[in-house]
C-alpha cells in the first residue's frame, strides 16, 4: 500500500473545510487544512501537499494570488490546485487560466465531482 | 447628488439646444436663401447674352446673388458657431436682405413698387428662423423695413438718389401728404404683421422650452431607473455568489450523512436526505437562473462566439435529453440539416436547445411526440422543437417567455423547474440577434421556433 496523498484545503468557511475533510477522508487522503491565504502559501510550502484545494474569496491574500505565488515558484508549480469558485463568466475563468489553475469546481459542488476531479490530477 | 450635474440647468446651453434645434426643424426657411439665389442666377447669366437683363438688375442680383452665397459658405460652417456669433451672422444677414428688398423696390416703381411685401415674407422668414428667445428681433426688423422704405422715398425726394419715376414731380406738401400716406401704410401693415409673428413665435418658443423642461425630467427618471436597474443587477449577482457557500455546505453535509460517511442510516431517512439533496440542487439551479436573468438584462453574459454546427449541438442536447424521454416513453423525430455553421456561443445554444427539448418532454404526456429540426437557410439557422402535448391557450400564449411563468403538466403532475428557463432562451436567442417564437394551439401540441443569424459578432 502507498502512502495516501495529502489535500491542503485553503478556505475560510470552516463549516465548508470540514464537510470537505470529511469527505476526502472517507476516501482515502490525509487533509491539511488553512484559513487564510497567507496561512495556507507559508503551509503549502512547508508541507509540499499533492493536491491544493484553494478558494477564490480568501482573507489577507486572495485565490488567485496564493495561486500565482505557488505556480511561479519551481520548487511547487507542480502541485495541481483545484479551486473553489461561485463565478462561472468567462472573465473570471480566464484570470484562472492566466495564473495556472489545473481544475474548477463550482459551488455547490457534487461530491462527487469533486473527487472526480481531484482523483483525475492525482498521479 | 452628483447625477443632477449631467443635466445642466445653464440657460446658454439649453438655448443652444434650443438653436440647434429650430435649425433642424425650420431648416427650409433658412435654405430659401438657396433658392433665391439659385433664381437669381439665371437672369444673371442671361444679361451676357443679352441686353434685355443689362442695367441696374442685373447689378442688385449680383447684390443679391454676392450674399448669399457668402452666407452659403457661412452656413457650411454652422456648427462652430456659438449662439450669440449665429445671432449676429443672422442679423447681418438680414439686415442685408432689407437692403436688397428695399433696392428692388426703389428700381421699380419706387415707392408705388409692389415689391414692399419681400418685406412681409423677410419678417415671416426671420419669425421662424429667429431663436425663440429672441423673437423680439422680429419688430426690429419690421422696424428696419419701415425706416428704409421710407428711407429711400426720403432720400430720392432731395435727389441724393435719382428717381427711378420720369413723370415724378410734386410739390412739398403733395409730398408730405405721400410720405405721412406711406409711413401709416408701412408702420400698421408691417407692425401688425411683425407682432403677430412675434406673438406665434413666443407662443412655440414657451412650449418647446416647457417640452424641454419635461423632456429632461423624463432622462432624469430614465437615468435614475437605469442607476436602480444597475443595483437590482448587482445585488442578484452578489446575492446569488454569497447563496453559493451556505448552499454548498449543506449538500455536503447532506450527502455526507446520506453516504454514511458518518455513521450508516436505514432507507427512509437516506430517501428524505436523497431529496433534501434533490432540492438543494433545484435551489442551485434557481440562483443560476437568476444570475442568468440578470446578467442578460444588464447586458453581460459574455458570449463566447465562434463557428459551430447547430445541428450538431441540437444534437448532443437531445442525447442529454435521451434517457429522460425514454422514462415517459417519448420519441424524438430529427431532422438536422448538414453543416448547419453559424457564429455562436455553443454552450449558450446548447442550452436553448435543452431547455426547449426539456419542456417538450416534460408537457407531452407519454408516448408523445418530440420533433428536433434544424433548417439550414441562406443567411439564417432555423432550429424548430415542437411536440404533439396538449397546447398551450391562446390567452397563455403570450405569457409563455414571462418569467416565473409556469404551465401545469397534462396529467397535473407537480413539474419541477424554475419558470427563468424560456426566459433565459429567449435573453440568449436575442443576444445572437436572433429571435424565437411559440406557435400553439389547444389540442394541436406546440411549436417553438428559433432563428439565429449566420454571422452574428459577439453582441
Amino acid at each position: 500500500m502507498d502512502k495516501r496523498k495529502r489535500i491542503l484545503i485553503i478556505e475560510d468557511e470552516k463549516a465548508m473545510v470540514e464537510a470537505v475533510r470529511l469527505r476526502l477522508e472517507a476516501n482515502g487522503y490525509e487533509v491539511l487544512t488553512s484559513g487564510d491565504g497567507e496561512e495556507g502559501l507559508i503551509k503549502a510550502r512547508a508541507e509540499k501537499p499533492d493536491l491544493i484545494i484553494l478558494d477564490v474569496m480568501l482573507p489577507t491574500m486572495d485565490g488567485f494570488k496564493v495561486c500565482r505565488m505557488l505556480k511561479f515558484d519551481d520548487q511547487y508549480n507542480e502541485i495541481p490546485i483545484v479551486m473553489f469558485t461561485a463565478r462561472t463568466q468567462e472573465s473570471d475563468l480566464a484570470e484562472g487560466k492566466e495564473v495556472g489553475v489545473n481544475a474548477y469546481v463550482k459551488k455547490p459542488f457534487k461530491s462527487e465531482e469533486l473527487l472526480k476531479v481531484i482523483s483525475d490530477l492525482l498521479p | 447628488m452628483e447625477k443632477n450635474n449631467r443635466f445642466p440647468e445653464n440657460q446658454e446651453d439649453e438655448s443652444q439646444l434650443l438653436a440647434k434645434d429650430i435649425k433642424e426643424k425650420y431648416f427650409w426657411a433658412v435654405e430659401l436663401r438657396y433658392l433665391i439665389a439659385a433664381v437669381s442666377l439665371i437672369p444673371f447669366i442671361l444679361s451676357f447674352y443679352s441686353s434685355a437683363f443689362s442695367g441696374v438688375n442685373v447689378k442688385l442680383i449680383s447684390l443679391v446673388l454676392g450674399y448669399n452665397l457668402f452666407a452659403h459658405f457661412l452656413y457650411l460652417f454652422r456648427k462652430k458657431y456659438s449662439l450669440w456669433q449665429m445671432i449676429l451672422i443672422r442679423s447681418i444677414f438680414q439686415f442685408l436682405d432689407i437692403l436688397a428688398i428695399t433696392f428692388l423696390i426703389y428700381i421699380t416703381g419706387w415707392t408705388d413698387s409692389p415689391y414692399w411685401f419681400l418685406y412681409l415674407v423677410l419678417i415671416v422668414i426671420s419669425g421662424f428662423g429667429m431663436f425663440s428667445y429672441y423673437s423680439i428681433s422680429v419688430l426690429l426688423i419690421a422696424f428696419f423695413c419701415v425706416l428704409f422704405y421710407l428711407g429711400v422715398f426720403l432720400l430720392a425726394y432731395n435727389h441724393v438718389l435719382p428717381v427711378y419715376r420720369p413723370d415724378f414731380n410734386i410739390s412739398p406738401t403733395e409730398f408730405l401728404s405721400l410720405l405721412l400716406n406711406k409711413a401709416i401704410f408701412a408702420v400698421v401693415s408691417f407692425f401688425l404683421f411683425a407682432a403677430a409673428i412675434y406673438y406665434f413665435s413666443k407662443l412655440l418658443g414657451e412650449q418647446r422650452k416647457a417640452l424641454s423642461g419635461k423632456n429632461r425630467e423624463l432622462l432624469m427618471a430614465l437615468e435614475e431607473m437605469k442607476d436602480v436597474d444597475q443595483m437590482k443587477d448587482e445585488f442578484v449577482s452578489t446575492a446569488s455568489h454569497e447563496l453559493r457557500t451556505p448552499l454548498s455546505i449543506i449538500r455536503e453535509n447532506i450527502s455526507l450523512i446520506k453516504d454514511g460517511v458518518v455513521g450508516s442510516i436505514e432507507g427512509k431517512q437516506k430517501e428524505l436526505l436523497t431529496t433534501s439533496i434533490e432540492n438543494v440542487d433545484r435551489l442551485s439551479k434557481i440562483i443560476d437562473n437568476l444570475l442568468d436573468i440578470s446578467r442578460i438584462d444588464s447586458r453581460s453574459l459574455e458570449l463566447n462566439c465562434k463557428p459551430a454546427d447547430i445541428s450538431e449541438i441540437a444534437g448532443r442536447a437531445v442525447e442529454i435529453l435521451t434517457k429522460k424521454a425514454a422514462d415517459k416513453d417519448i420519441h424524438f423525430n430529427l431532422r438536422l440539416a448538414e453543416n448547419a455553421i453559424a457564429l455562436i456561443d455553443p454552450d449558450q445554444i446548447l442550452r436553448v436547445f435543452i431547455n426547449l427539448i426539456d419542456n417538450a418532454v416534460k408537457y407531452t404526456p407519454r408516448d408523445g411526440k418530440v420533433w428536433v429540426i434544424v433548417e439550414d437557410g441562406p443567411n439564417f439557422i432555423k432550429s424548430y422543437v415542437c411536440d404533439n402535448g396538449p397546447g398551450i391557450a391562446k390567452e397563455n400564449l403570450s405569457k409563455v417567455f414571462a418569467r416565473f411563468m409556469r404551465f401545469q403538466s397534462p396529467d397535473k403532475a407537480f413539474i419541477s423547474g424554475t419558470g427563468l428557463g424560456l426566459s433565459i432562451c429567449k435573453g440568449i436567442v436575442e443576444m445572437h440577434k436572433g429571435s424565437i417564437i411559440v406557435e400553439s394551439e389547444i389540442g394541436a401540441g406546440t411549436r417553438f421556433i428559433f432563428t439565429l443569424p449566420k454571422g452574428v459578432k459577439n453582441g
